[in-house]
């Protein structure tokens, strides 16, 4: 698979503050990429450079192979669309708005009316088409900003927090509808979250941003305790976990909630961390489901439908919970 | 008190008899400060944008520089423009002292800082949203200024009206560049002067009252076009 973004030293500063600052990065084609991190980590700075809004203050932007700069933005601009975490509608109707990009492109009427009858359909916008854009809710202000961006059938689709201000409904209307785009692999997308477990279910690589800086994994389940490095065993106040040899100190260990192996028997496997717990809470998240258990500590792990089903899982169950010691970090 | 209402009875009545001496002053008003109008607003919209959108070196000293001329006086502008247009003046072999031209240079010179000022305040407050939806839409430079002035149509109107507001109730300008010419470069406001000096205050009355129902007018159209496109 070809890279779509290479990102080489790249480094933002605010006034005299920097506020991103990437080594080395890059994203597939096709691929769908969670930028997760909290509020001021620098993802919707990172957004607004993969969108051709914001130059890096230092550093190399690739973009299809070719070296960024400002003579080319508006030509690369057009192959990326980009919904920002708090849209802006322009003061026109809600069909004008959805076809202002291919108006900008030059798109006769003709087209751009049957794209947006097209888009607005898939997006159940069809209603709304002739209301002005301040006269939306929340949630229908965020699908007509999607459904801006996805008539134009970008190369690169950027979302900046696109479940935030948004009821559930809603919300498992957009959740729906990134599931089919990932589906369809015809774009690559990129979108920022709060959320971990959401990052992890909707897509296929999940970068984790801390005040500016990419993190190396991504991590939902941590606890802390004290290592025992000769017996290669992290000790929580209510778990013993094996580690490998590999971490000399650290009070705190994670792991990726999609390590976790779930069964309903103890599993005859080389995995060495193997616990009994009971599920305490099921949630569903993007087609997959959330499952907390209580096996000492409350881990998290998602698993599919399919998989909830052919184990029987129901709160209360009782579940082995697996996992290689390797798929532990220790920091 | 009975001189007053006598006069505004004399008034209404020059109004709506139809006096052509009186429409003729008011056309030549009109006129002028329309043409001033559209010459300043063609130069200020896009020197607005450009002033709010970009940085560079002087800005803040051209804000300040702007913010000062809106307060400057109109026998000021006048005073300057008769310098350069009379005949010893360095433009004086153009002859366009005392003709409508020069009145409308006059009066651009006026109202520019006002237009362009209100104008750098109308993009200044803009949603920041909208310049980055504009470049994330893939919208070239002169698209973005388009899609800019279409969101900020009513503010950038209303520094428009402002404008015109001023230039038409100006008397410095149009009395030292026009010469208050009968027929040719009498403006409303000229004519107000001259009637109130010869006694004629009923006419003086008259055209004062047609001055206020043309920046009525004016703003009624504003407010309707405003309703219009909510």
């Amino acid at each position: 698979m070809s890279l779509i973004y290479q990102l080489n030293n790249i480094q933002y500063i605010y006034t005299t503050t920097p506020v991103l600052r990437i080594d080395e990065y890059s994203i597939e084609e096709h691929s769908v990429t969670a930028l997760v991190g909290a509020n001021g980590s620098g993802k919707s700075t990172l957004l607004n450079m993969l969108a051709f809004i914001t130059e890096p203050t230092a550093g190399e932007l690739i973009y299809a192979g070719e070296k960024m700069s400002s003579a080319h933005s508006t030509d690369c601009r057009r192959e990326t669309a980009y919904v920002q975490q708090k849209p802006y509608l322009f003061n026109f109707s809600v069909r004008q708005n959805i076809e202002l990009g291919l108006k900008l492109r030059g798109i006769n009427k003709r087209l751009r009316r049957h794209s947006s009858d097209k888009i607005a359909e898939k997006l159940n916008l069809s209603k709304l088409l002739g209301r002005r854009a301040h006269e939306l809710s929340g949630g229908e202000l965020q699908k007509v900003a999607i459904a801006r961006a996805l008539i134009l059938e970008p190369r690169v689709l950027l979302l900046d927090e696109p479940f935030s201000h948004l009821d559930k409904n809603s919300r498992i209307d957009i959740e729906n509808l990134l599931k089919s785009l990932t589906a369809s692999a015809a774009q690559t997308i990129i979108f920022s979250t709060h959320d971990v477990l959401q990052a992890q279910s909707l897509a296929t690589q999940v970068c984790s941003l801390n005040q500016g800086r990419i993190g190396s994994s991504l991590h939902v389940n941590t606890f802390k305790g004290d290592l025992d490095v000769i017996a290669g065993v992290f000790k929580t106040s209510r778990l013993d976990i094996h580690v490998p040899p590999l971490f000399e100190a650290g009070s705190q260990l994670a792991i990726d909630s999609t390590q976790l192996v779930l069964s309903r028997e103890r599993l005859k496997s080389s995995m060495r961390n193997q616990f009994q717990g009971r599920v305490v809470g099921l949630q569903e998240l993007g087609g997959e489901v959330n499952i907390s258990v209580d096996a000492g500590e409350i881990w998290q792990a998602i698993i599919t439908h399919e998989a909830l089903n052919d184990l029987q899982i129901e709160i209360g169950a009782e579940i082995w919970l697996s996992f290689k010691s390797s798929a532990v970090q220790v920091f | 008190m009975e001189y007053l209402l006598k006069s505004i009875i004399v008034a209404f009545q020059l109004i709506f008899s139809f006096d052509p001496a009186v429409y003729a002053v008011v056309w030549t008003s009109i006129s002028i400060s329309l043409l001033a109008v559209l010459i300043a607003a063609g130069f200020c919209i896009p020197m607005s944008l450009l002033v709010a959108l970009r940085e560079f070196p002087g800005k803040a000293l051209l804000l300040q520089t702007l913010n000062t001329l809106v307060a400057m006086p109109t026998v000021v502008v006048g005073l300057l423009l008769y310098g350069l247009l009379s005949r010893q003046g360095p433009l004086g072999e153009l002859g366009l002292l005392y003709t409508p031209t020069a009145m409308v240079m006059g009066q651009c010179v006026l109202i520019i800082p006002v237009i362009w000022s209100l104008g750098i305040s109308a993009c200044n407050s803009a949603d920041p949203r909208l310049l980055t939806t504009a470049r994330a839409m893939g919208a070239n430079p002169v698209q973005q200024g388009l899609l800019f002035l279409n969101e900020l149509r009513f503010a950038i109107m209303a520094a428009i009206v402002m404008g015109f507001g001023r230039a038409i109730g100006e008397v410095g300008i149009a009395m030292m560049l026009g010469g208050n010419i009968e027929g040719f470069t009498r403006t409303m406001t000229t004519a107000i002067a001259l009637e109130t000096s010869k006694g004629e205050f009923e006419f003086a009355l008259a055209l004062g009252a047609l001055l206020l129902l043309v920046a009525f007018t004016v703003n009624g159209l504003l407010q309707r076009f405003q309703y219009l496109n909510k």
